[in-house]
């Protein structure tokens, strides 16, 4: 069963996603932060990371950074609100699958991760 | 008898020194003017007559006295010919040049015969108060050619005033009224030639030159006569109130002497010296009395004025609104004189001319309703800075032949103006007044015009106040619309997150329950709960589809917010241009409307971010393309097709690009709300999300320092006028490094 972790810091979206992607048969995980999502990657390794750019604590952005400082390849998905052409530039130069934007309907999400979990 | 002399001699000479006052101020208004000239000769005739006679009769010795009278008979002579002449300038007769030369003439040989034979004057006529010249065998031809030239000159302005009344504009009719009264009254001191005939009656000649210079002196004043201004009007009542105060003694002396001697014998002259002294002491104190009557009656009109003044003044600096303080201008202008129309002309600065803003009295219609800055009428007026009267300028034209007099008076006529009243603040010519004939059919006066040009000018400051008041309302809406607006870009970073958050959110709670739904719809269910299902399907499926849109309006506010010169190079137009009409094509049928570009390699290249001016020319084409399927929809024109015009011109440091289209237009009343960020006048708000021309604007002014203008007329077309930053040797070293 593919592995997937959504972290946002939105209880509503995590709640929601993860509800979506467990009728698909994918395992989700969720965190509501970048330290609690450091530690669910290291523990579970997902095949794939939702990660939002935008949160209170740790940003996505942060997250991702310390994530290829381990060494840790694990794809990701960013999820950002606004599109930035800084934050895109510094994500780009860190290895990710793509980004989207927010808002997104399930149904295009679910495309993108579906896709990005068959290439496995 | 010695008084008799020394009063003559007194009389005579303060009488000339008066005419050289007169002359010289004739002379010092305009040496130039045939008019003055002429004046200024007869002024000078009277006086070398008056001056050498007061020499006489102050000296004691027979030979001087001769001599003295041989010296101002001349005078006498050249006061007819120089009458003569003074009539012929003023009425503007040419035709007789070669009469007025011959007379010269005439009057030169006559003086030669005066000095050098007794032909004329032949030694002296001894009466019991004096001497006096005798008359020669000559004299009476020469008393007809004196008679016969004064009288020649009197009939011409006569014959002018009374039978060919057409021919002059009525400001010179007053004035010849008075010159006519002047010198007819000038002519009773012929009666100074009957003691040349032995007759004994006192040369009293003085006493009607005095009252002709009093007439000149009035109408110079009330009538401009000459052009001298209001500056002698106390000197002229001066000269008039001491001529009569020093006068009095004089008349009791000579005309009761024979009374006088009877009742107090030889102790007689004691009356003319107590009038003289009681006179002379109340002189001040009537002098004043009568100048205050005087200025009642001279100044009566402008009395009336100032009170009108006092009251318009009070009114006008409370009158905030422009358009009421023009209103109430030109009502207080018609109410202070009842004339026949008043007009304002008000600066336009933007556009360099005035331009028609009040009016009382006219339709309309037959207004002029504009006057450039650059014509001649406004040049003059800033140059000279006093009024306009018609009659004069009208008058003048023809004195001097002048060009732009002629033009001046040309443009008066069209606006049927009798009298234009400058404004000014400083050296501002903010407004002109324009005023039509009195009712009464009267001349504007001296008075009127000082008075008009004070409310002028009251008017300008008040006009002033308006329209600072105006402006500064302006002003502080645009701070207020900008501060909101400012508060809306700073709030909408913040909020953009949050909102897009909350639309996320909700995507995915309705994305999930569709989700749930069409699975469970799978299953075999009763007819009635698939129903229910359905519609729950079909509302979460709006949800959604809000959701995104949501987003485009949150993303559209945001993208293009953003300062700084981040992405920032050189631009080409015609690539943008292109590019940006790519990305339009997926909706525009090109073959539909034509396109027409004028701008080509040598258009110098624009500099600024390429991605944000490619989105302001998409949304600019989008539009124009949008109000062009808008009007053929509407207008249903049978021949109508669609066209795009895009133009660039460089502007100094900047370039203009302007995109011109014949689509449908914007309602003026809509024209100001097109850069507030969710107005849209796209009938279908399906089309717009309302952001297009607010992020064009802060793509365009916030992000570019540009400048961008939208022109539109409903039914016609629009314009949108870009300014932008064109590439200078500094933005190319700061790429190519």
């Amino acid at each position: 069963m593919p592995k997937l972790l959504i972290v946002d810091d939105e209880s509503d979206i995590r709640e929601f996603a993860k509800r979506f992607f467990l009728k698909r048969n994918i395992e989700v995980f969720t965190a509501s932060g970048g330290i609690e999502a450091l530690d669910i990657i290291e523990k579970e390794n997902p095949d794939l990371v939702l990660l939002d750019v935008n949160m209170e604590q740790t940003s996505g952005v942060e997250v991702l950074k310390k994530l290829r400082e381990r060494k840790n390849d694990v794809k990701v998905i960013m999820v950002t609100g606004v599109e930035d052409e800084s934050v895109i530039n510094e994500v780009n130069s860190w290895g990710v699958r793509g980004y989207i934007h927010k808002p997104l309907v399930l149904e295009e999400l679910e495309k993108i991760v579906l896709a990005e979990l068959v290439k496995k | 008898m010695l008084t008799i002399v020394k009063g003559l001699s007194l009389s005579t000479f303060l009488i000339s020194a008066l005419l050289i006052v007169l002359m010289v101020f004739v002379l010092i208004k305009n040496s130039k003017s045939p008019v003055n000239l002429s004046f200024a000769l007869v002024c000078l005739s009277a006086a070398i007559w008056l001056f050498s006679y007061s020499q006489a009769y102050n000296s004691s010795y027979t030979e001087e006295i001769l001599f003295w009278f041989k010296v101002g008979y001349p005078g006498v002579v050249f006061i007819a010919i120089t009458y003569l002449h003074f009539a012929n300038v003023i009425l503007k007769i040419k035709s007789t040049r070669k009469i007025i030369i011959f007379s010269y003439i005439v009057g030169f040989f006559m003086a030669y015969l005066i000095w050098t034979s007794n032909f004329i004057v032949n030694g002296l006529n001894e009466f019991k108060w004096g001497f006096y010249p005798k008359a020669g065998k000559l004299h009476p031809y020469f008393l007809m050619i004196f008679l016969g030239l004064v009288n020649a000159a009197s009939a011409q302005i006569g014959y002018t005033y009374f039978l060919k009344r057409k021919e002059f504009a009525s400001l010179t009719l007053q004035q010849l009224k008075y010159i006519l009264l002047a010198f007819g009254i000038f002519t009773l001191a012929s009666i100074d030639f009957i003691p040349n005939y032995g007759i004994n009656i006192l040369p009293l000649g003085f006493i009607p030159v005095t009252i002709f210079l009093s007439i000149i002196c009035y109408s110079i004043i009330k009538y401009r006569l000459m052009d001298i201004s209001l500056a002698i009007t106390r000197t002229g009542i001066f000269l008039v109130v001491y001529s009569f105060v020093l006068g009095i003694p004089f008349a009791i002396a000579f005309g009761c002497r024979e009374f006088l001697f009877i009742l107090f014998n030889d102790n007689w002259w004691i009356i003319p010296l107590v009038s003289s002294t009681i006179l002379a002491t109340g002189g001040p104190y009537i002098y004043l009395y009568i100048q205050k009557q005087a200025e009642n009656n001279l100044l009566k009109e402008q009395r009336q004025y100032q009170s009108t003044l006092r009251q318009a003044s009070l009114g006008m600096g409370r009158i905030k609104d422009l358009k009421k303080l023009l209103q109430l201008i030109v009502h207080i202008v018609a109410r202070a004189v009842r004339i026949e129309h008043c007009e304002i002309y008000l600066l336009h600065e933007a556009s360099n001319q005035y331009v028609l803003k009040a009016s009382k009295g006219r339709l309309k219609v037959d207004q002029v309703s504009v006057l450039p800055i650059d014509s001649i009428l406004v040049k003059e007026m800033i140059k000279i800075k006093e009024p306009f009267v018609y009659d004069e300028i009208n008058q003048r034209s023809h004195d001097y032949q002048d060009k732009n007099l002629s033009e001046i008076e040309q443009i008066m006529k069209n606006l049927d103006g009798a009298l234009l009243v400058p404004s000014f603040i400083e050296e501002r010519l903010i407004a002109i007044i324009v005023l039509g004939k009195k009712k009464s059919g009267k001349l504007y006066s001296h008075d009127d015009l000082a008075v008009f040009s004070i409310l002028a000018n009251q008017s300008a400051l008040a006009i002033e106040n308006a329209q600072f008041y105006e402006d500064m309302k302006k002003t502080h809406e645009q701070l207020f619309r900008a501060e909101k607006m400012a508060t809306i870009g700073t709030m909408a970073d913040g909020l953009s997150h949050q909102i897009n958050n909350r639309l996320h959110a909700m995507g995915f709670i309705a994305g999930d329950a569709l989700d749930t739904i069409r699975i469970k719809k799978k299953e075999a269910l009763p007819e009635d709960i698939k129903i229910v299902f359905e519609d729950i399907e079909h509302s979460l499926d709006r949800i959604q589809d809000n959701v995104k849109r949501g987003g485009e309006i949150v993303e559209g506010l945001l993208k293009y917010t953003r300062k700084g010169e981040e992405g920032f190079s050189p631009v080409d137009l015609d690539k943008l241009f292109d590019a940006s009409f790519e990305m339009a094509q997926f909706k525009i049928k090109v073959n539909e409307i034509d396109v027409v570009k004028n701008f080509n390699e040598t258009t110098p290249q624009i500099y600024g971010n390429f991605t944000q001016l490619q989105e302001v020319l998409f949304n600019i084409i989008d539009n124009s393309y949008d109000a062009m399927v808008q009007r053929k929809n509407d207008l249903k024109e049978p021949n109508y097709r669609g066209r795009l015009e895009v133009n660039a011109t460089k502007k100094g440091r900047k370039i203009e690009i302007v995109i011109k289209d014949n689509g449908m237009g914007v309602k003026e009343e809509d024209l100001n709300k097109l850069f507030a960020p969710f107005f849209t006048t796209k009938l279908s708000s399906k089309k717009g999300t309302g952001l297009g021309l607010y992020v064009i604007r802060q793509i365009i002014e916030e992000n570019h320092g540009g400048k961008v203008e939208f022109l539109s007329k409903l039914g016609i077309g629009s314009e949108t006028h870009l300014t932008l930053p064109i590439v200078t040797e500094g933005d190319d070293t700061k790429i190519l490094s």
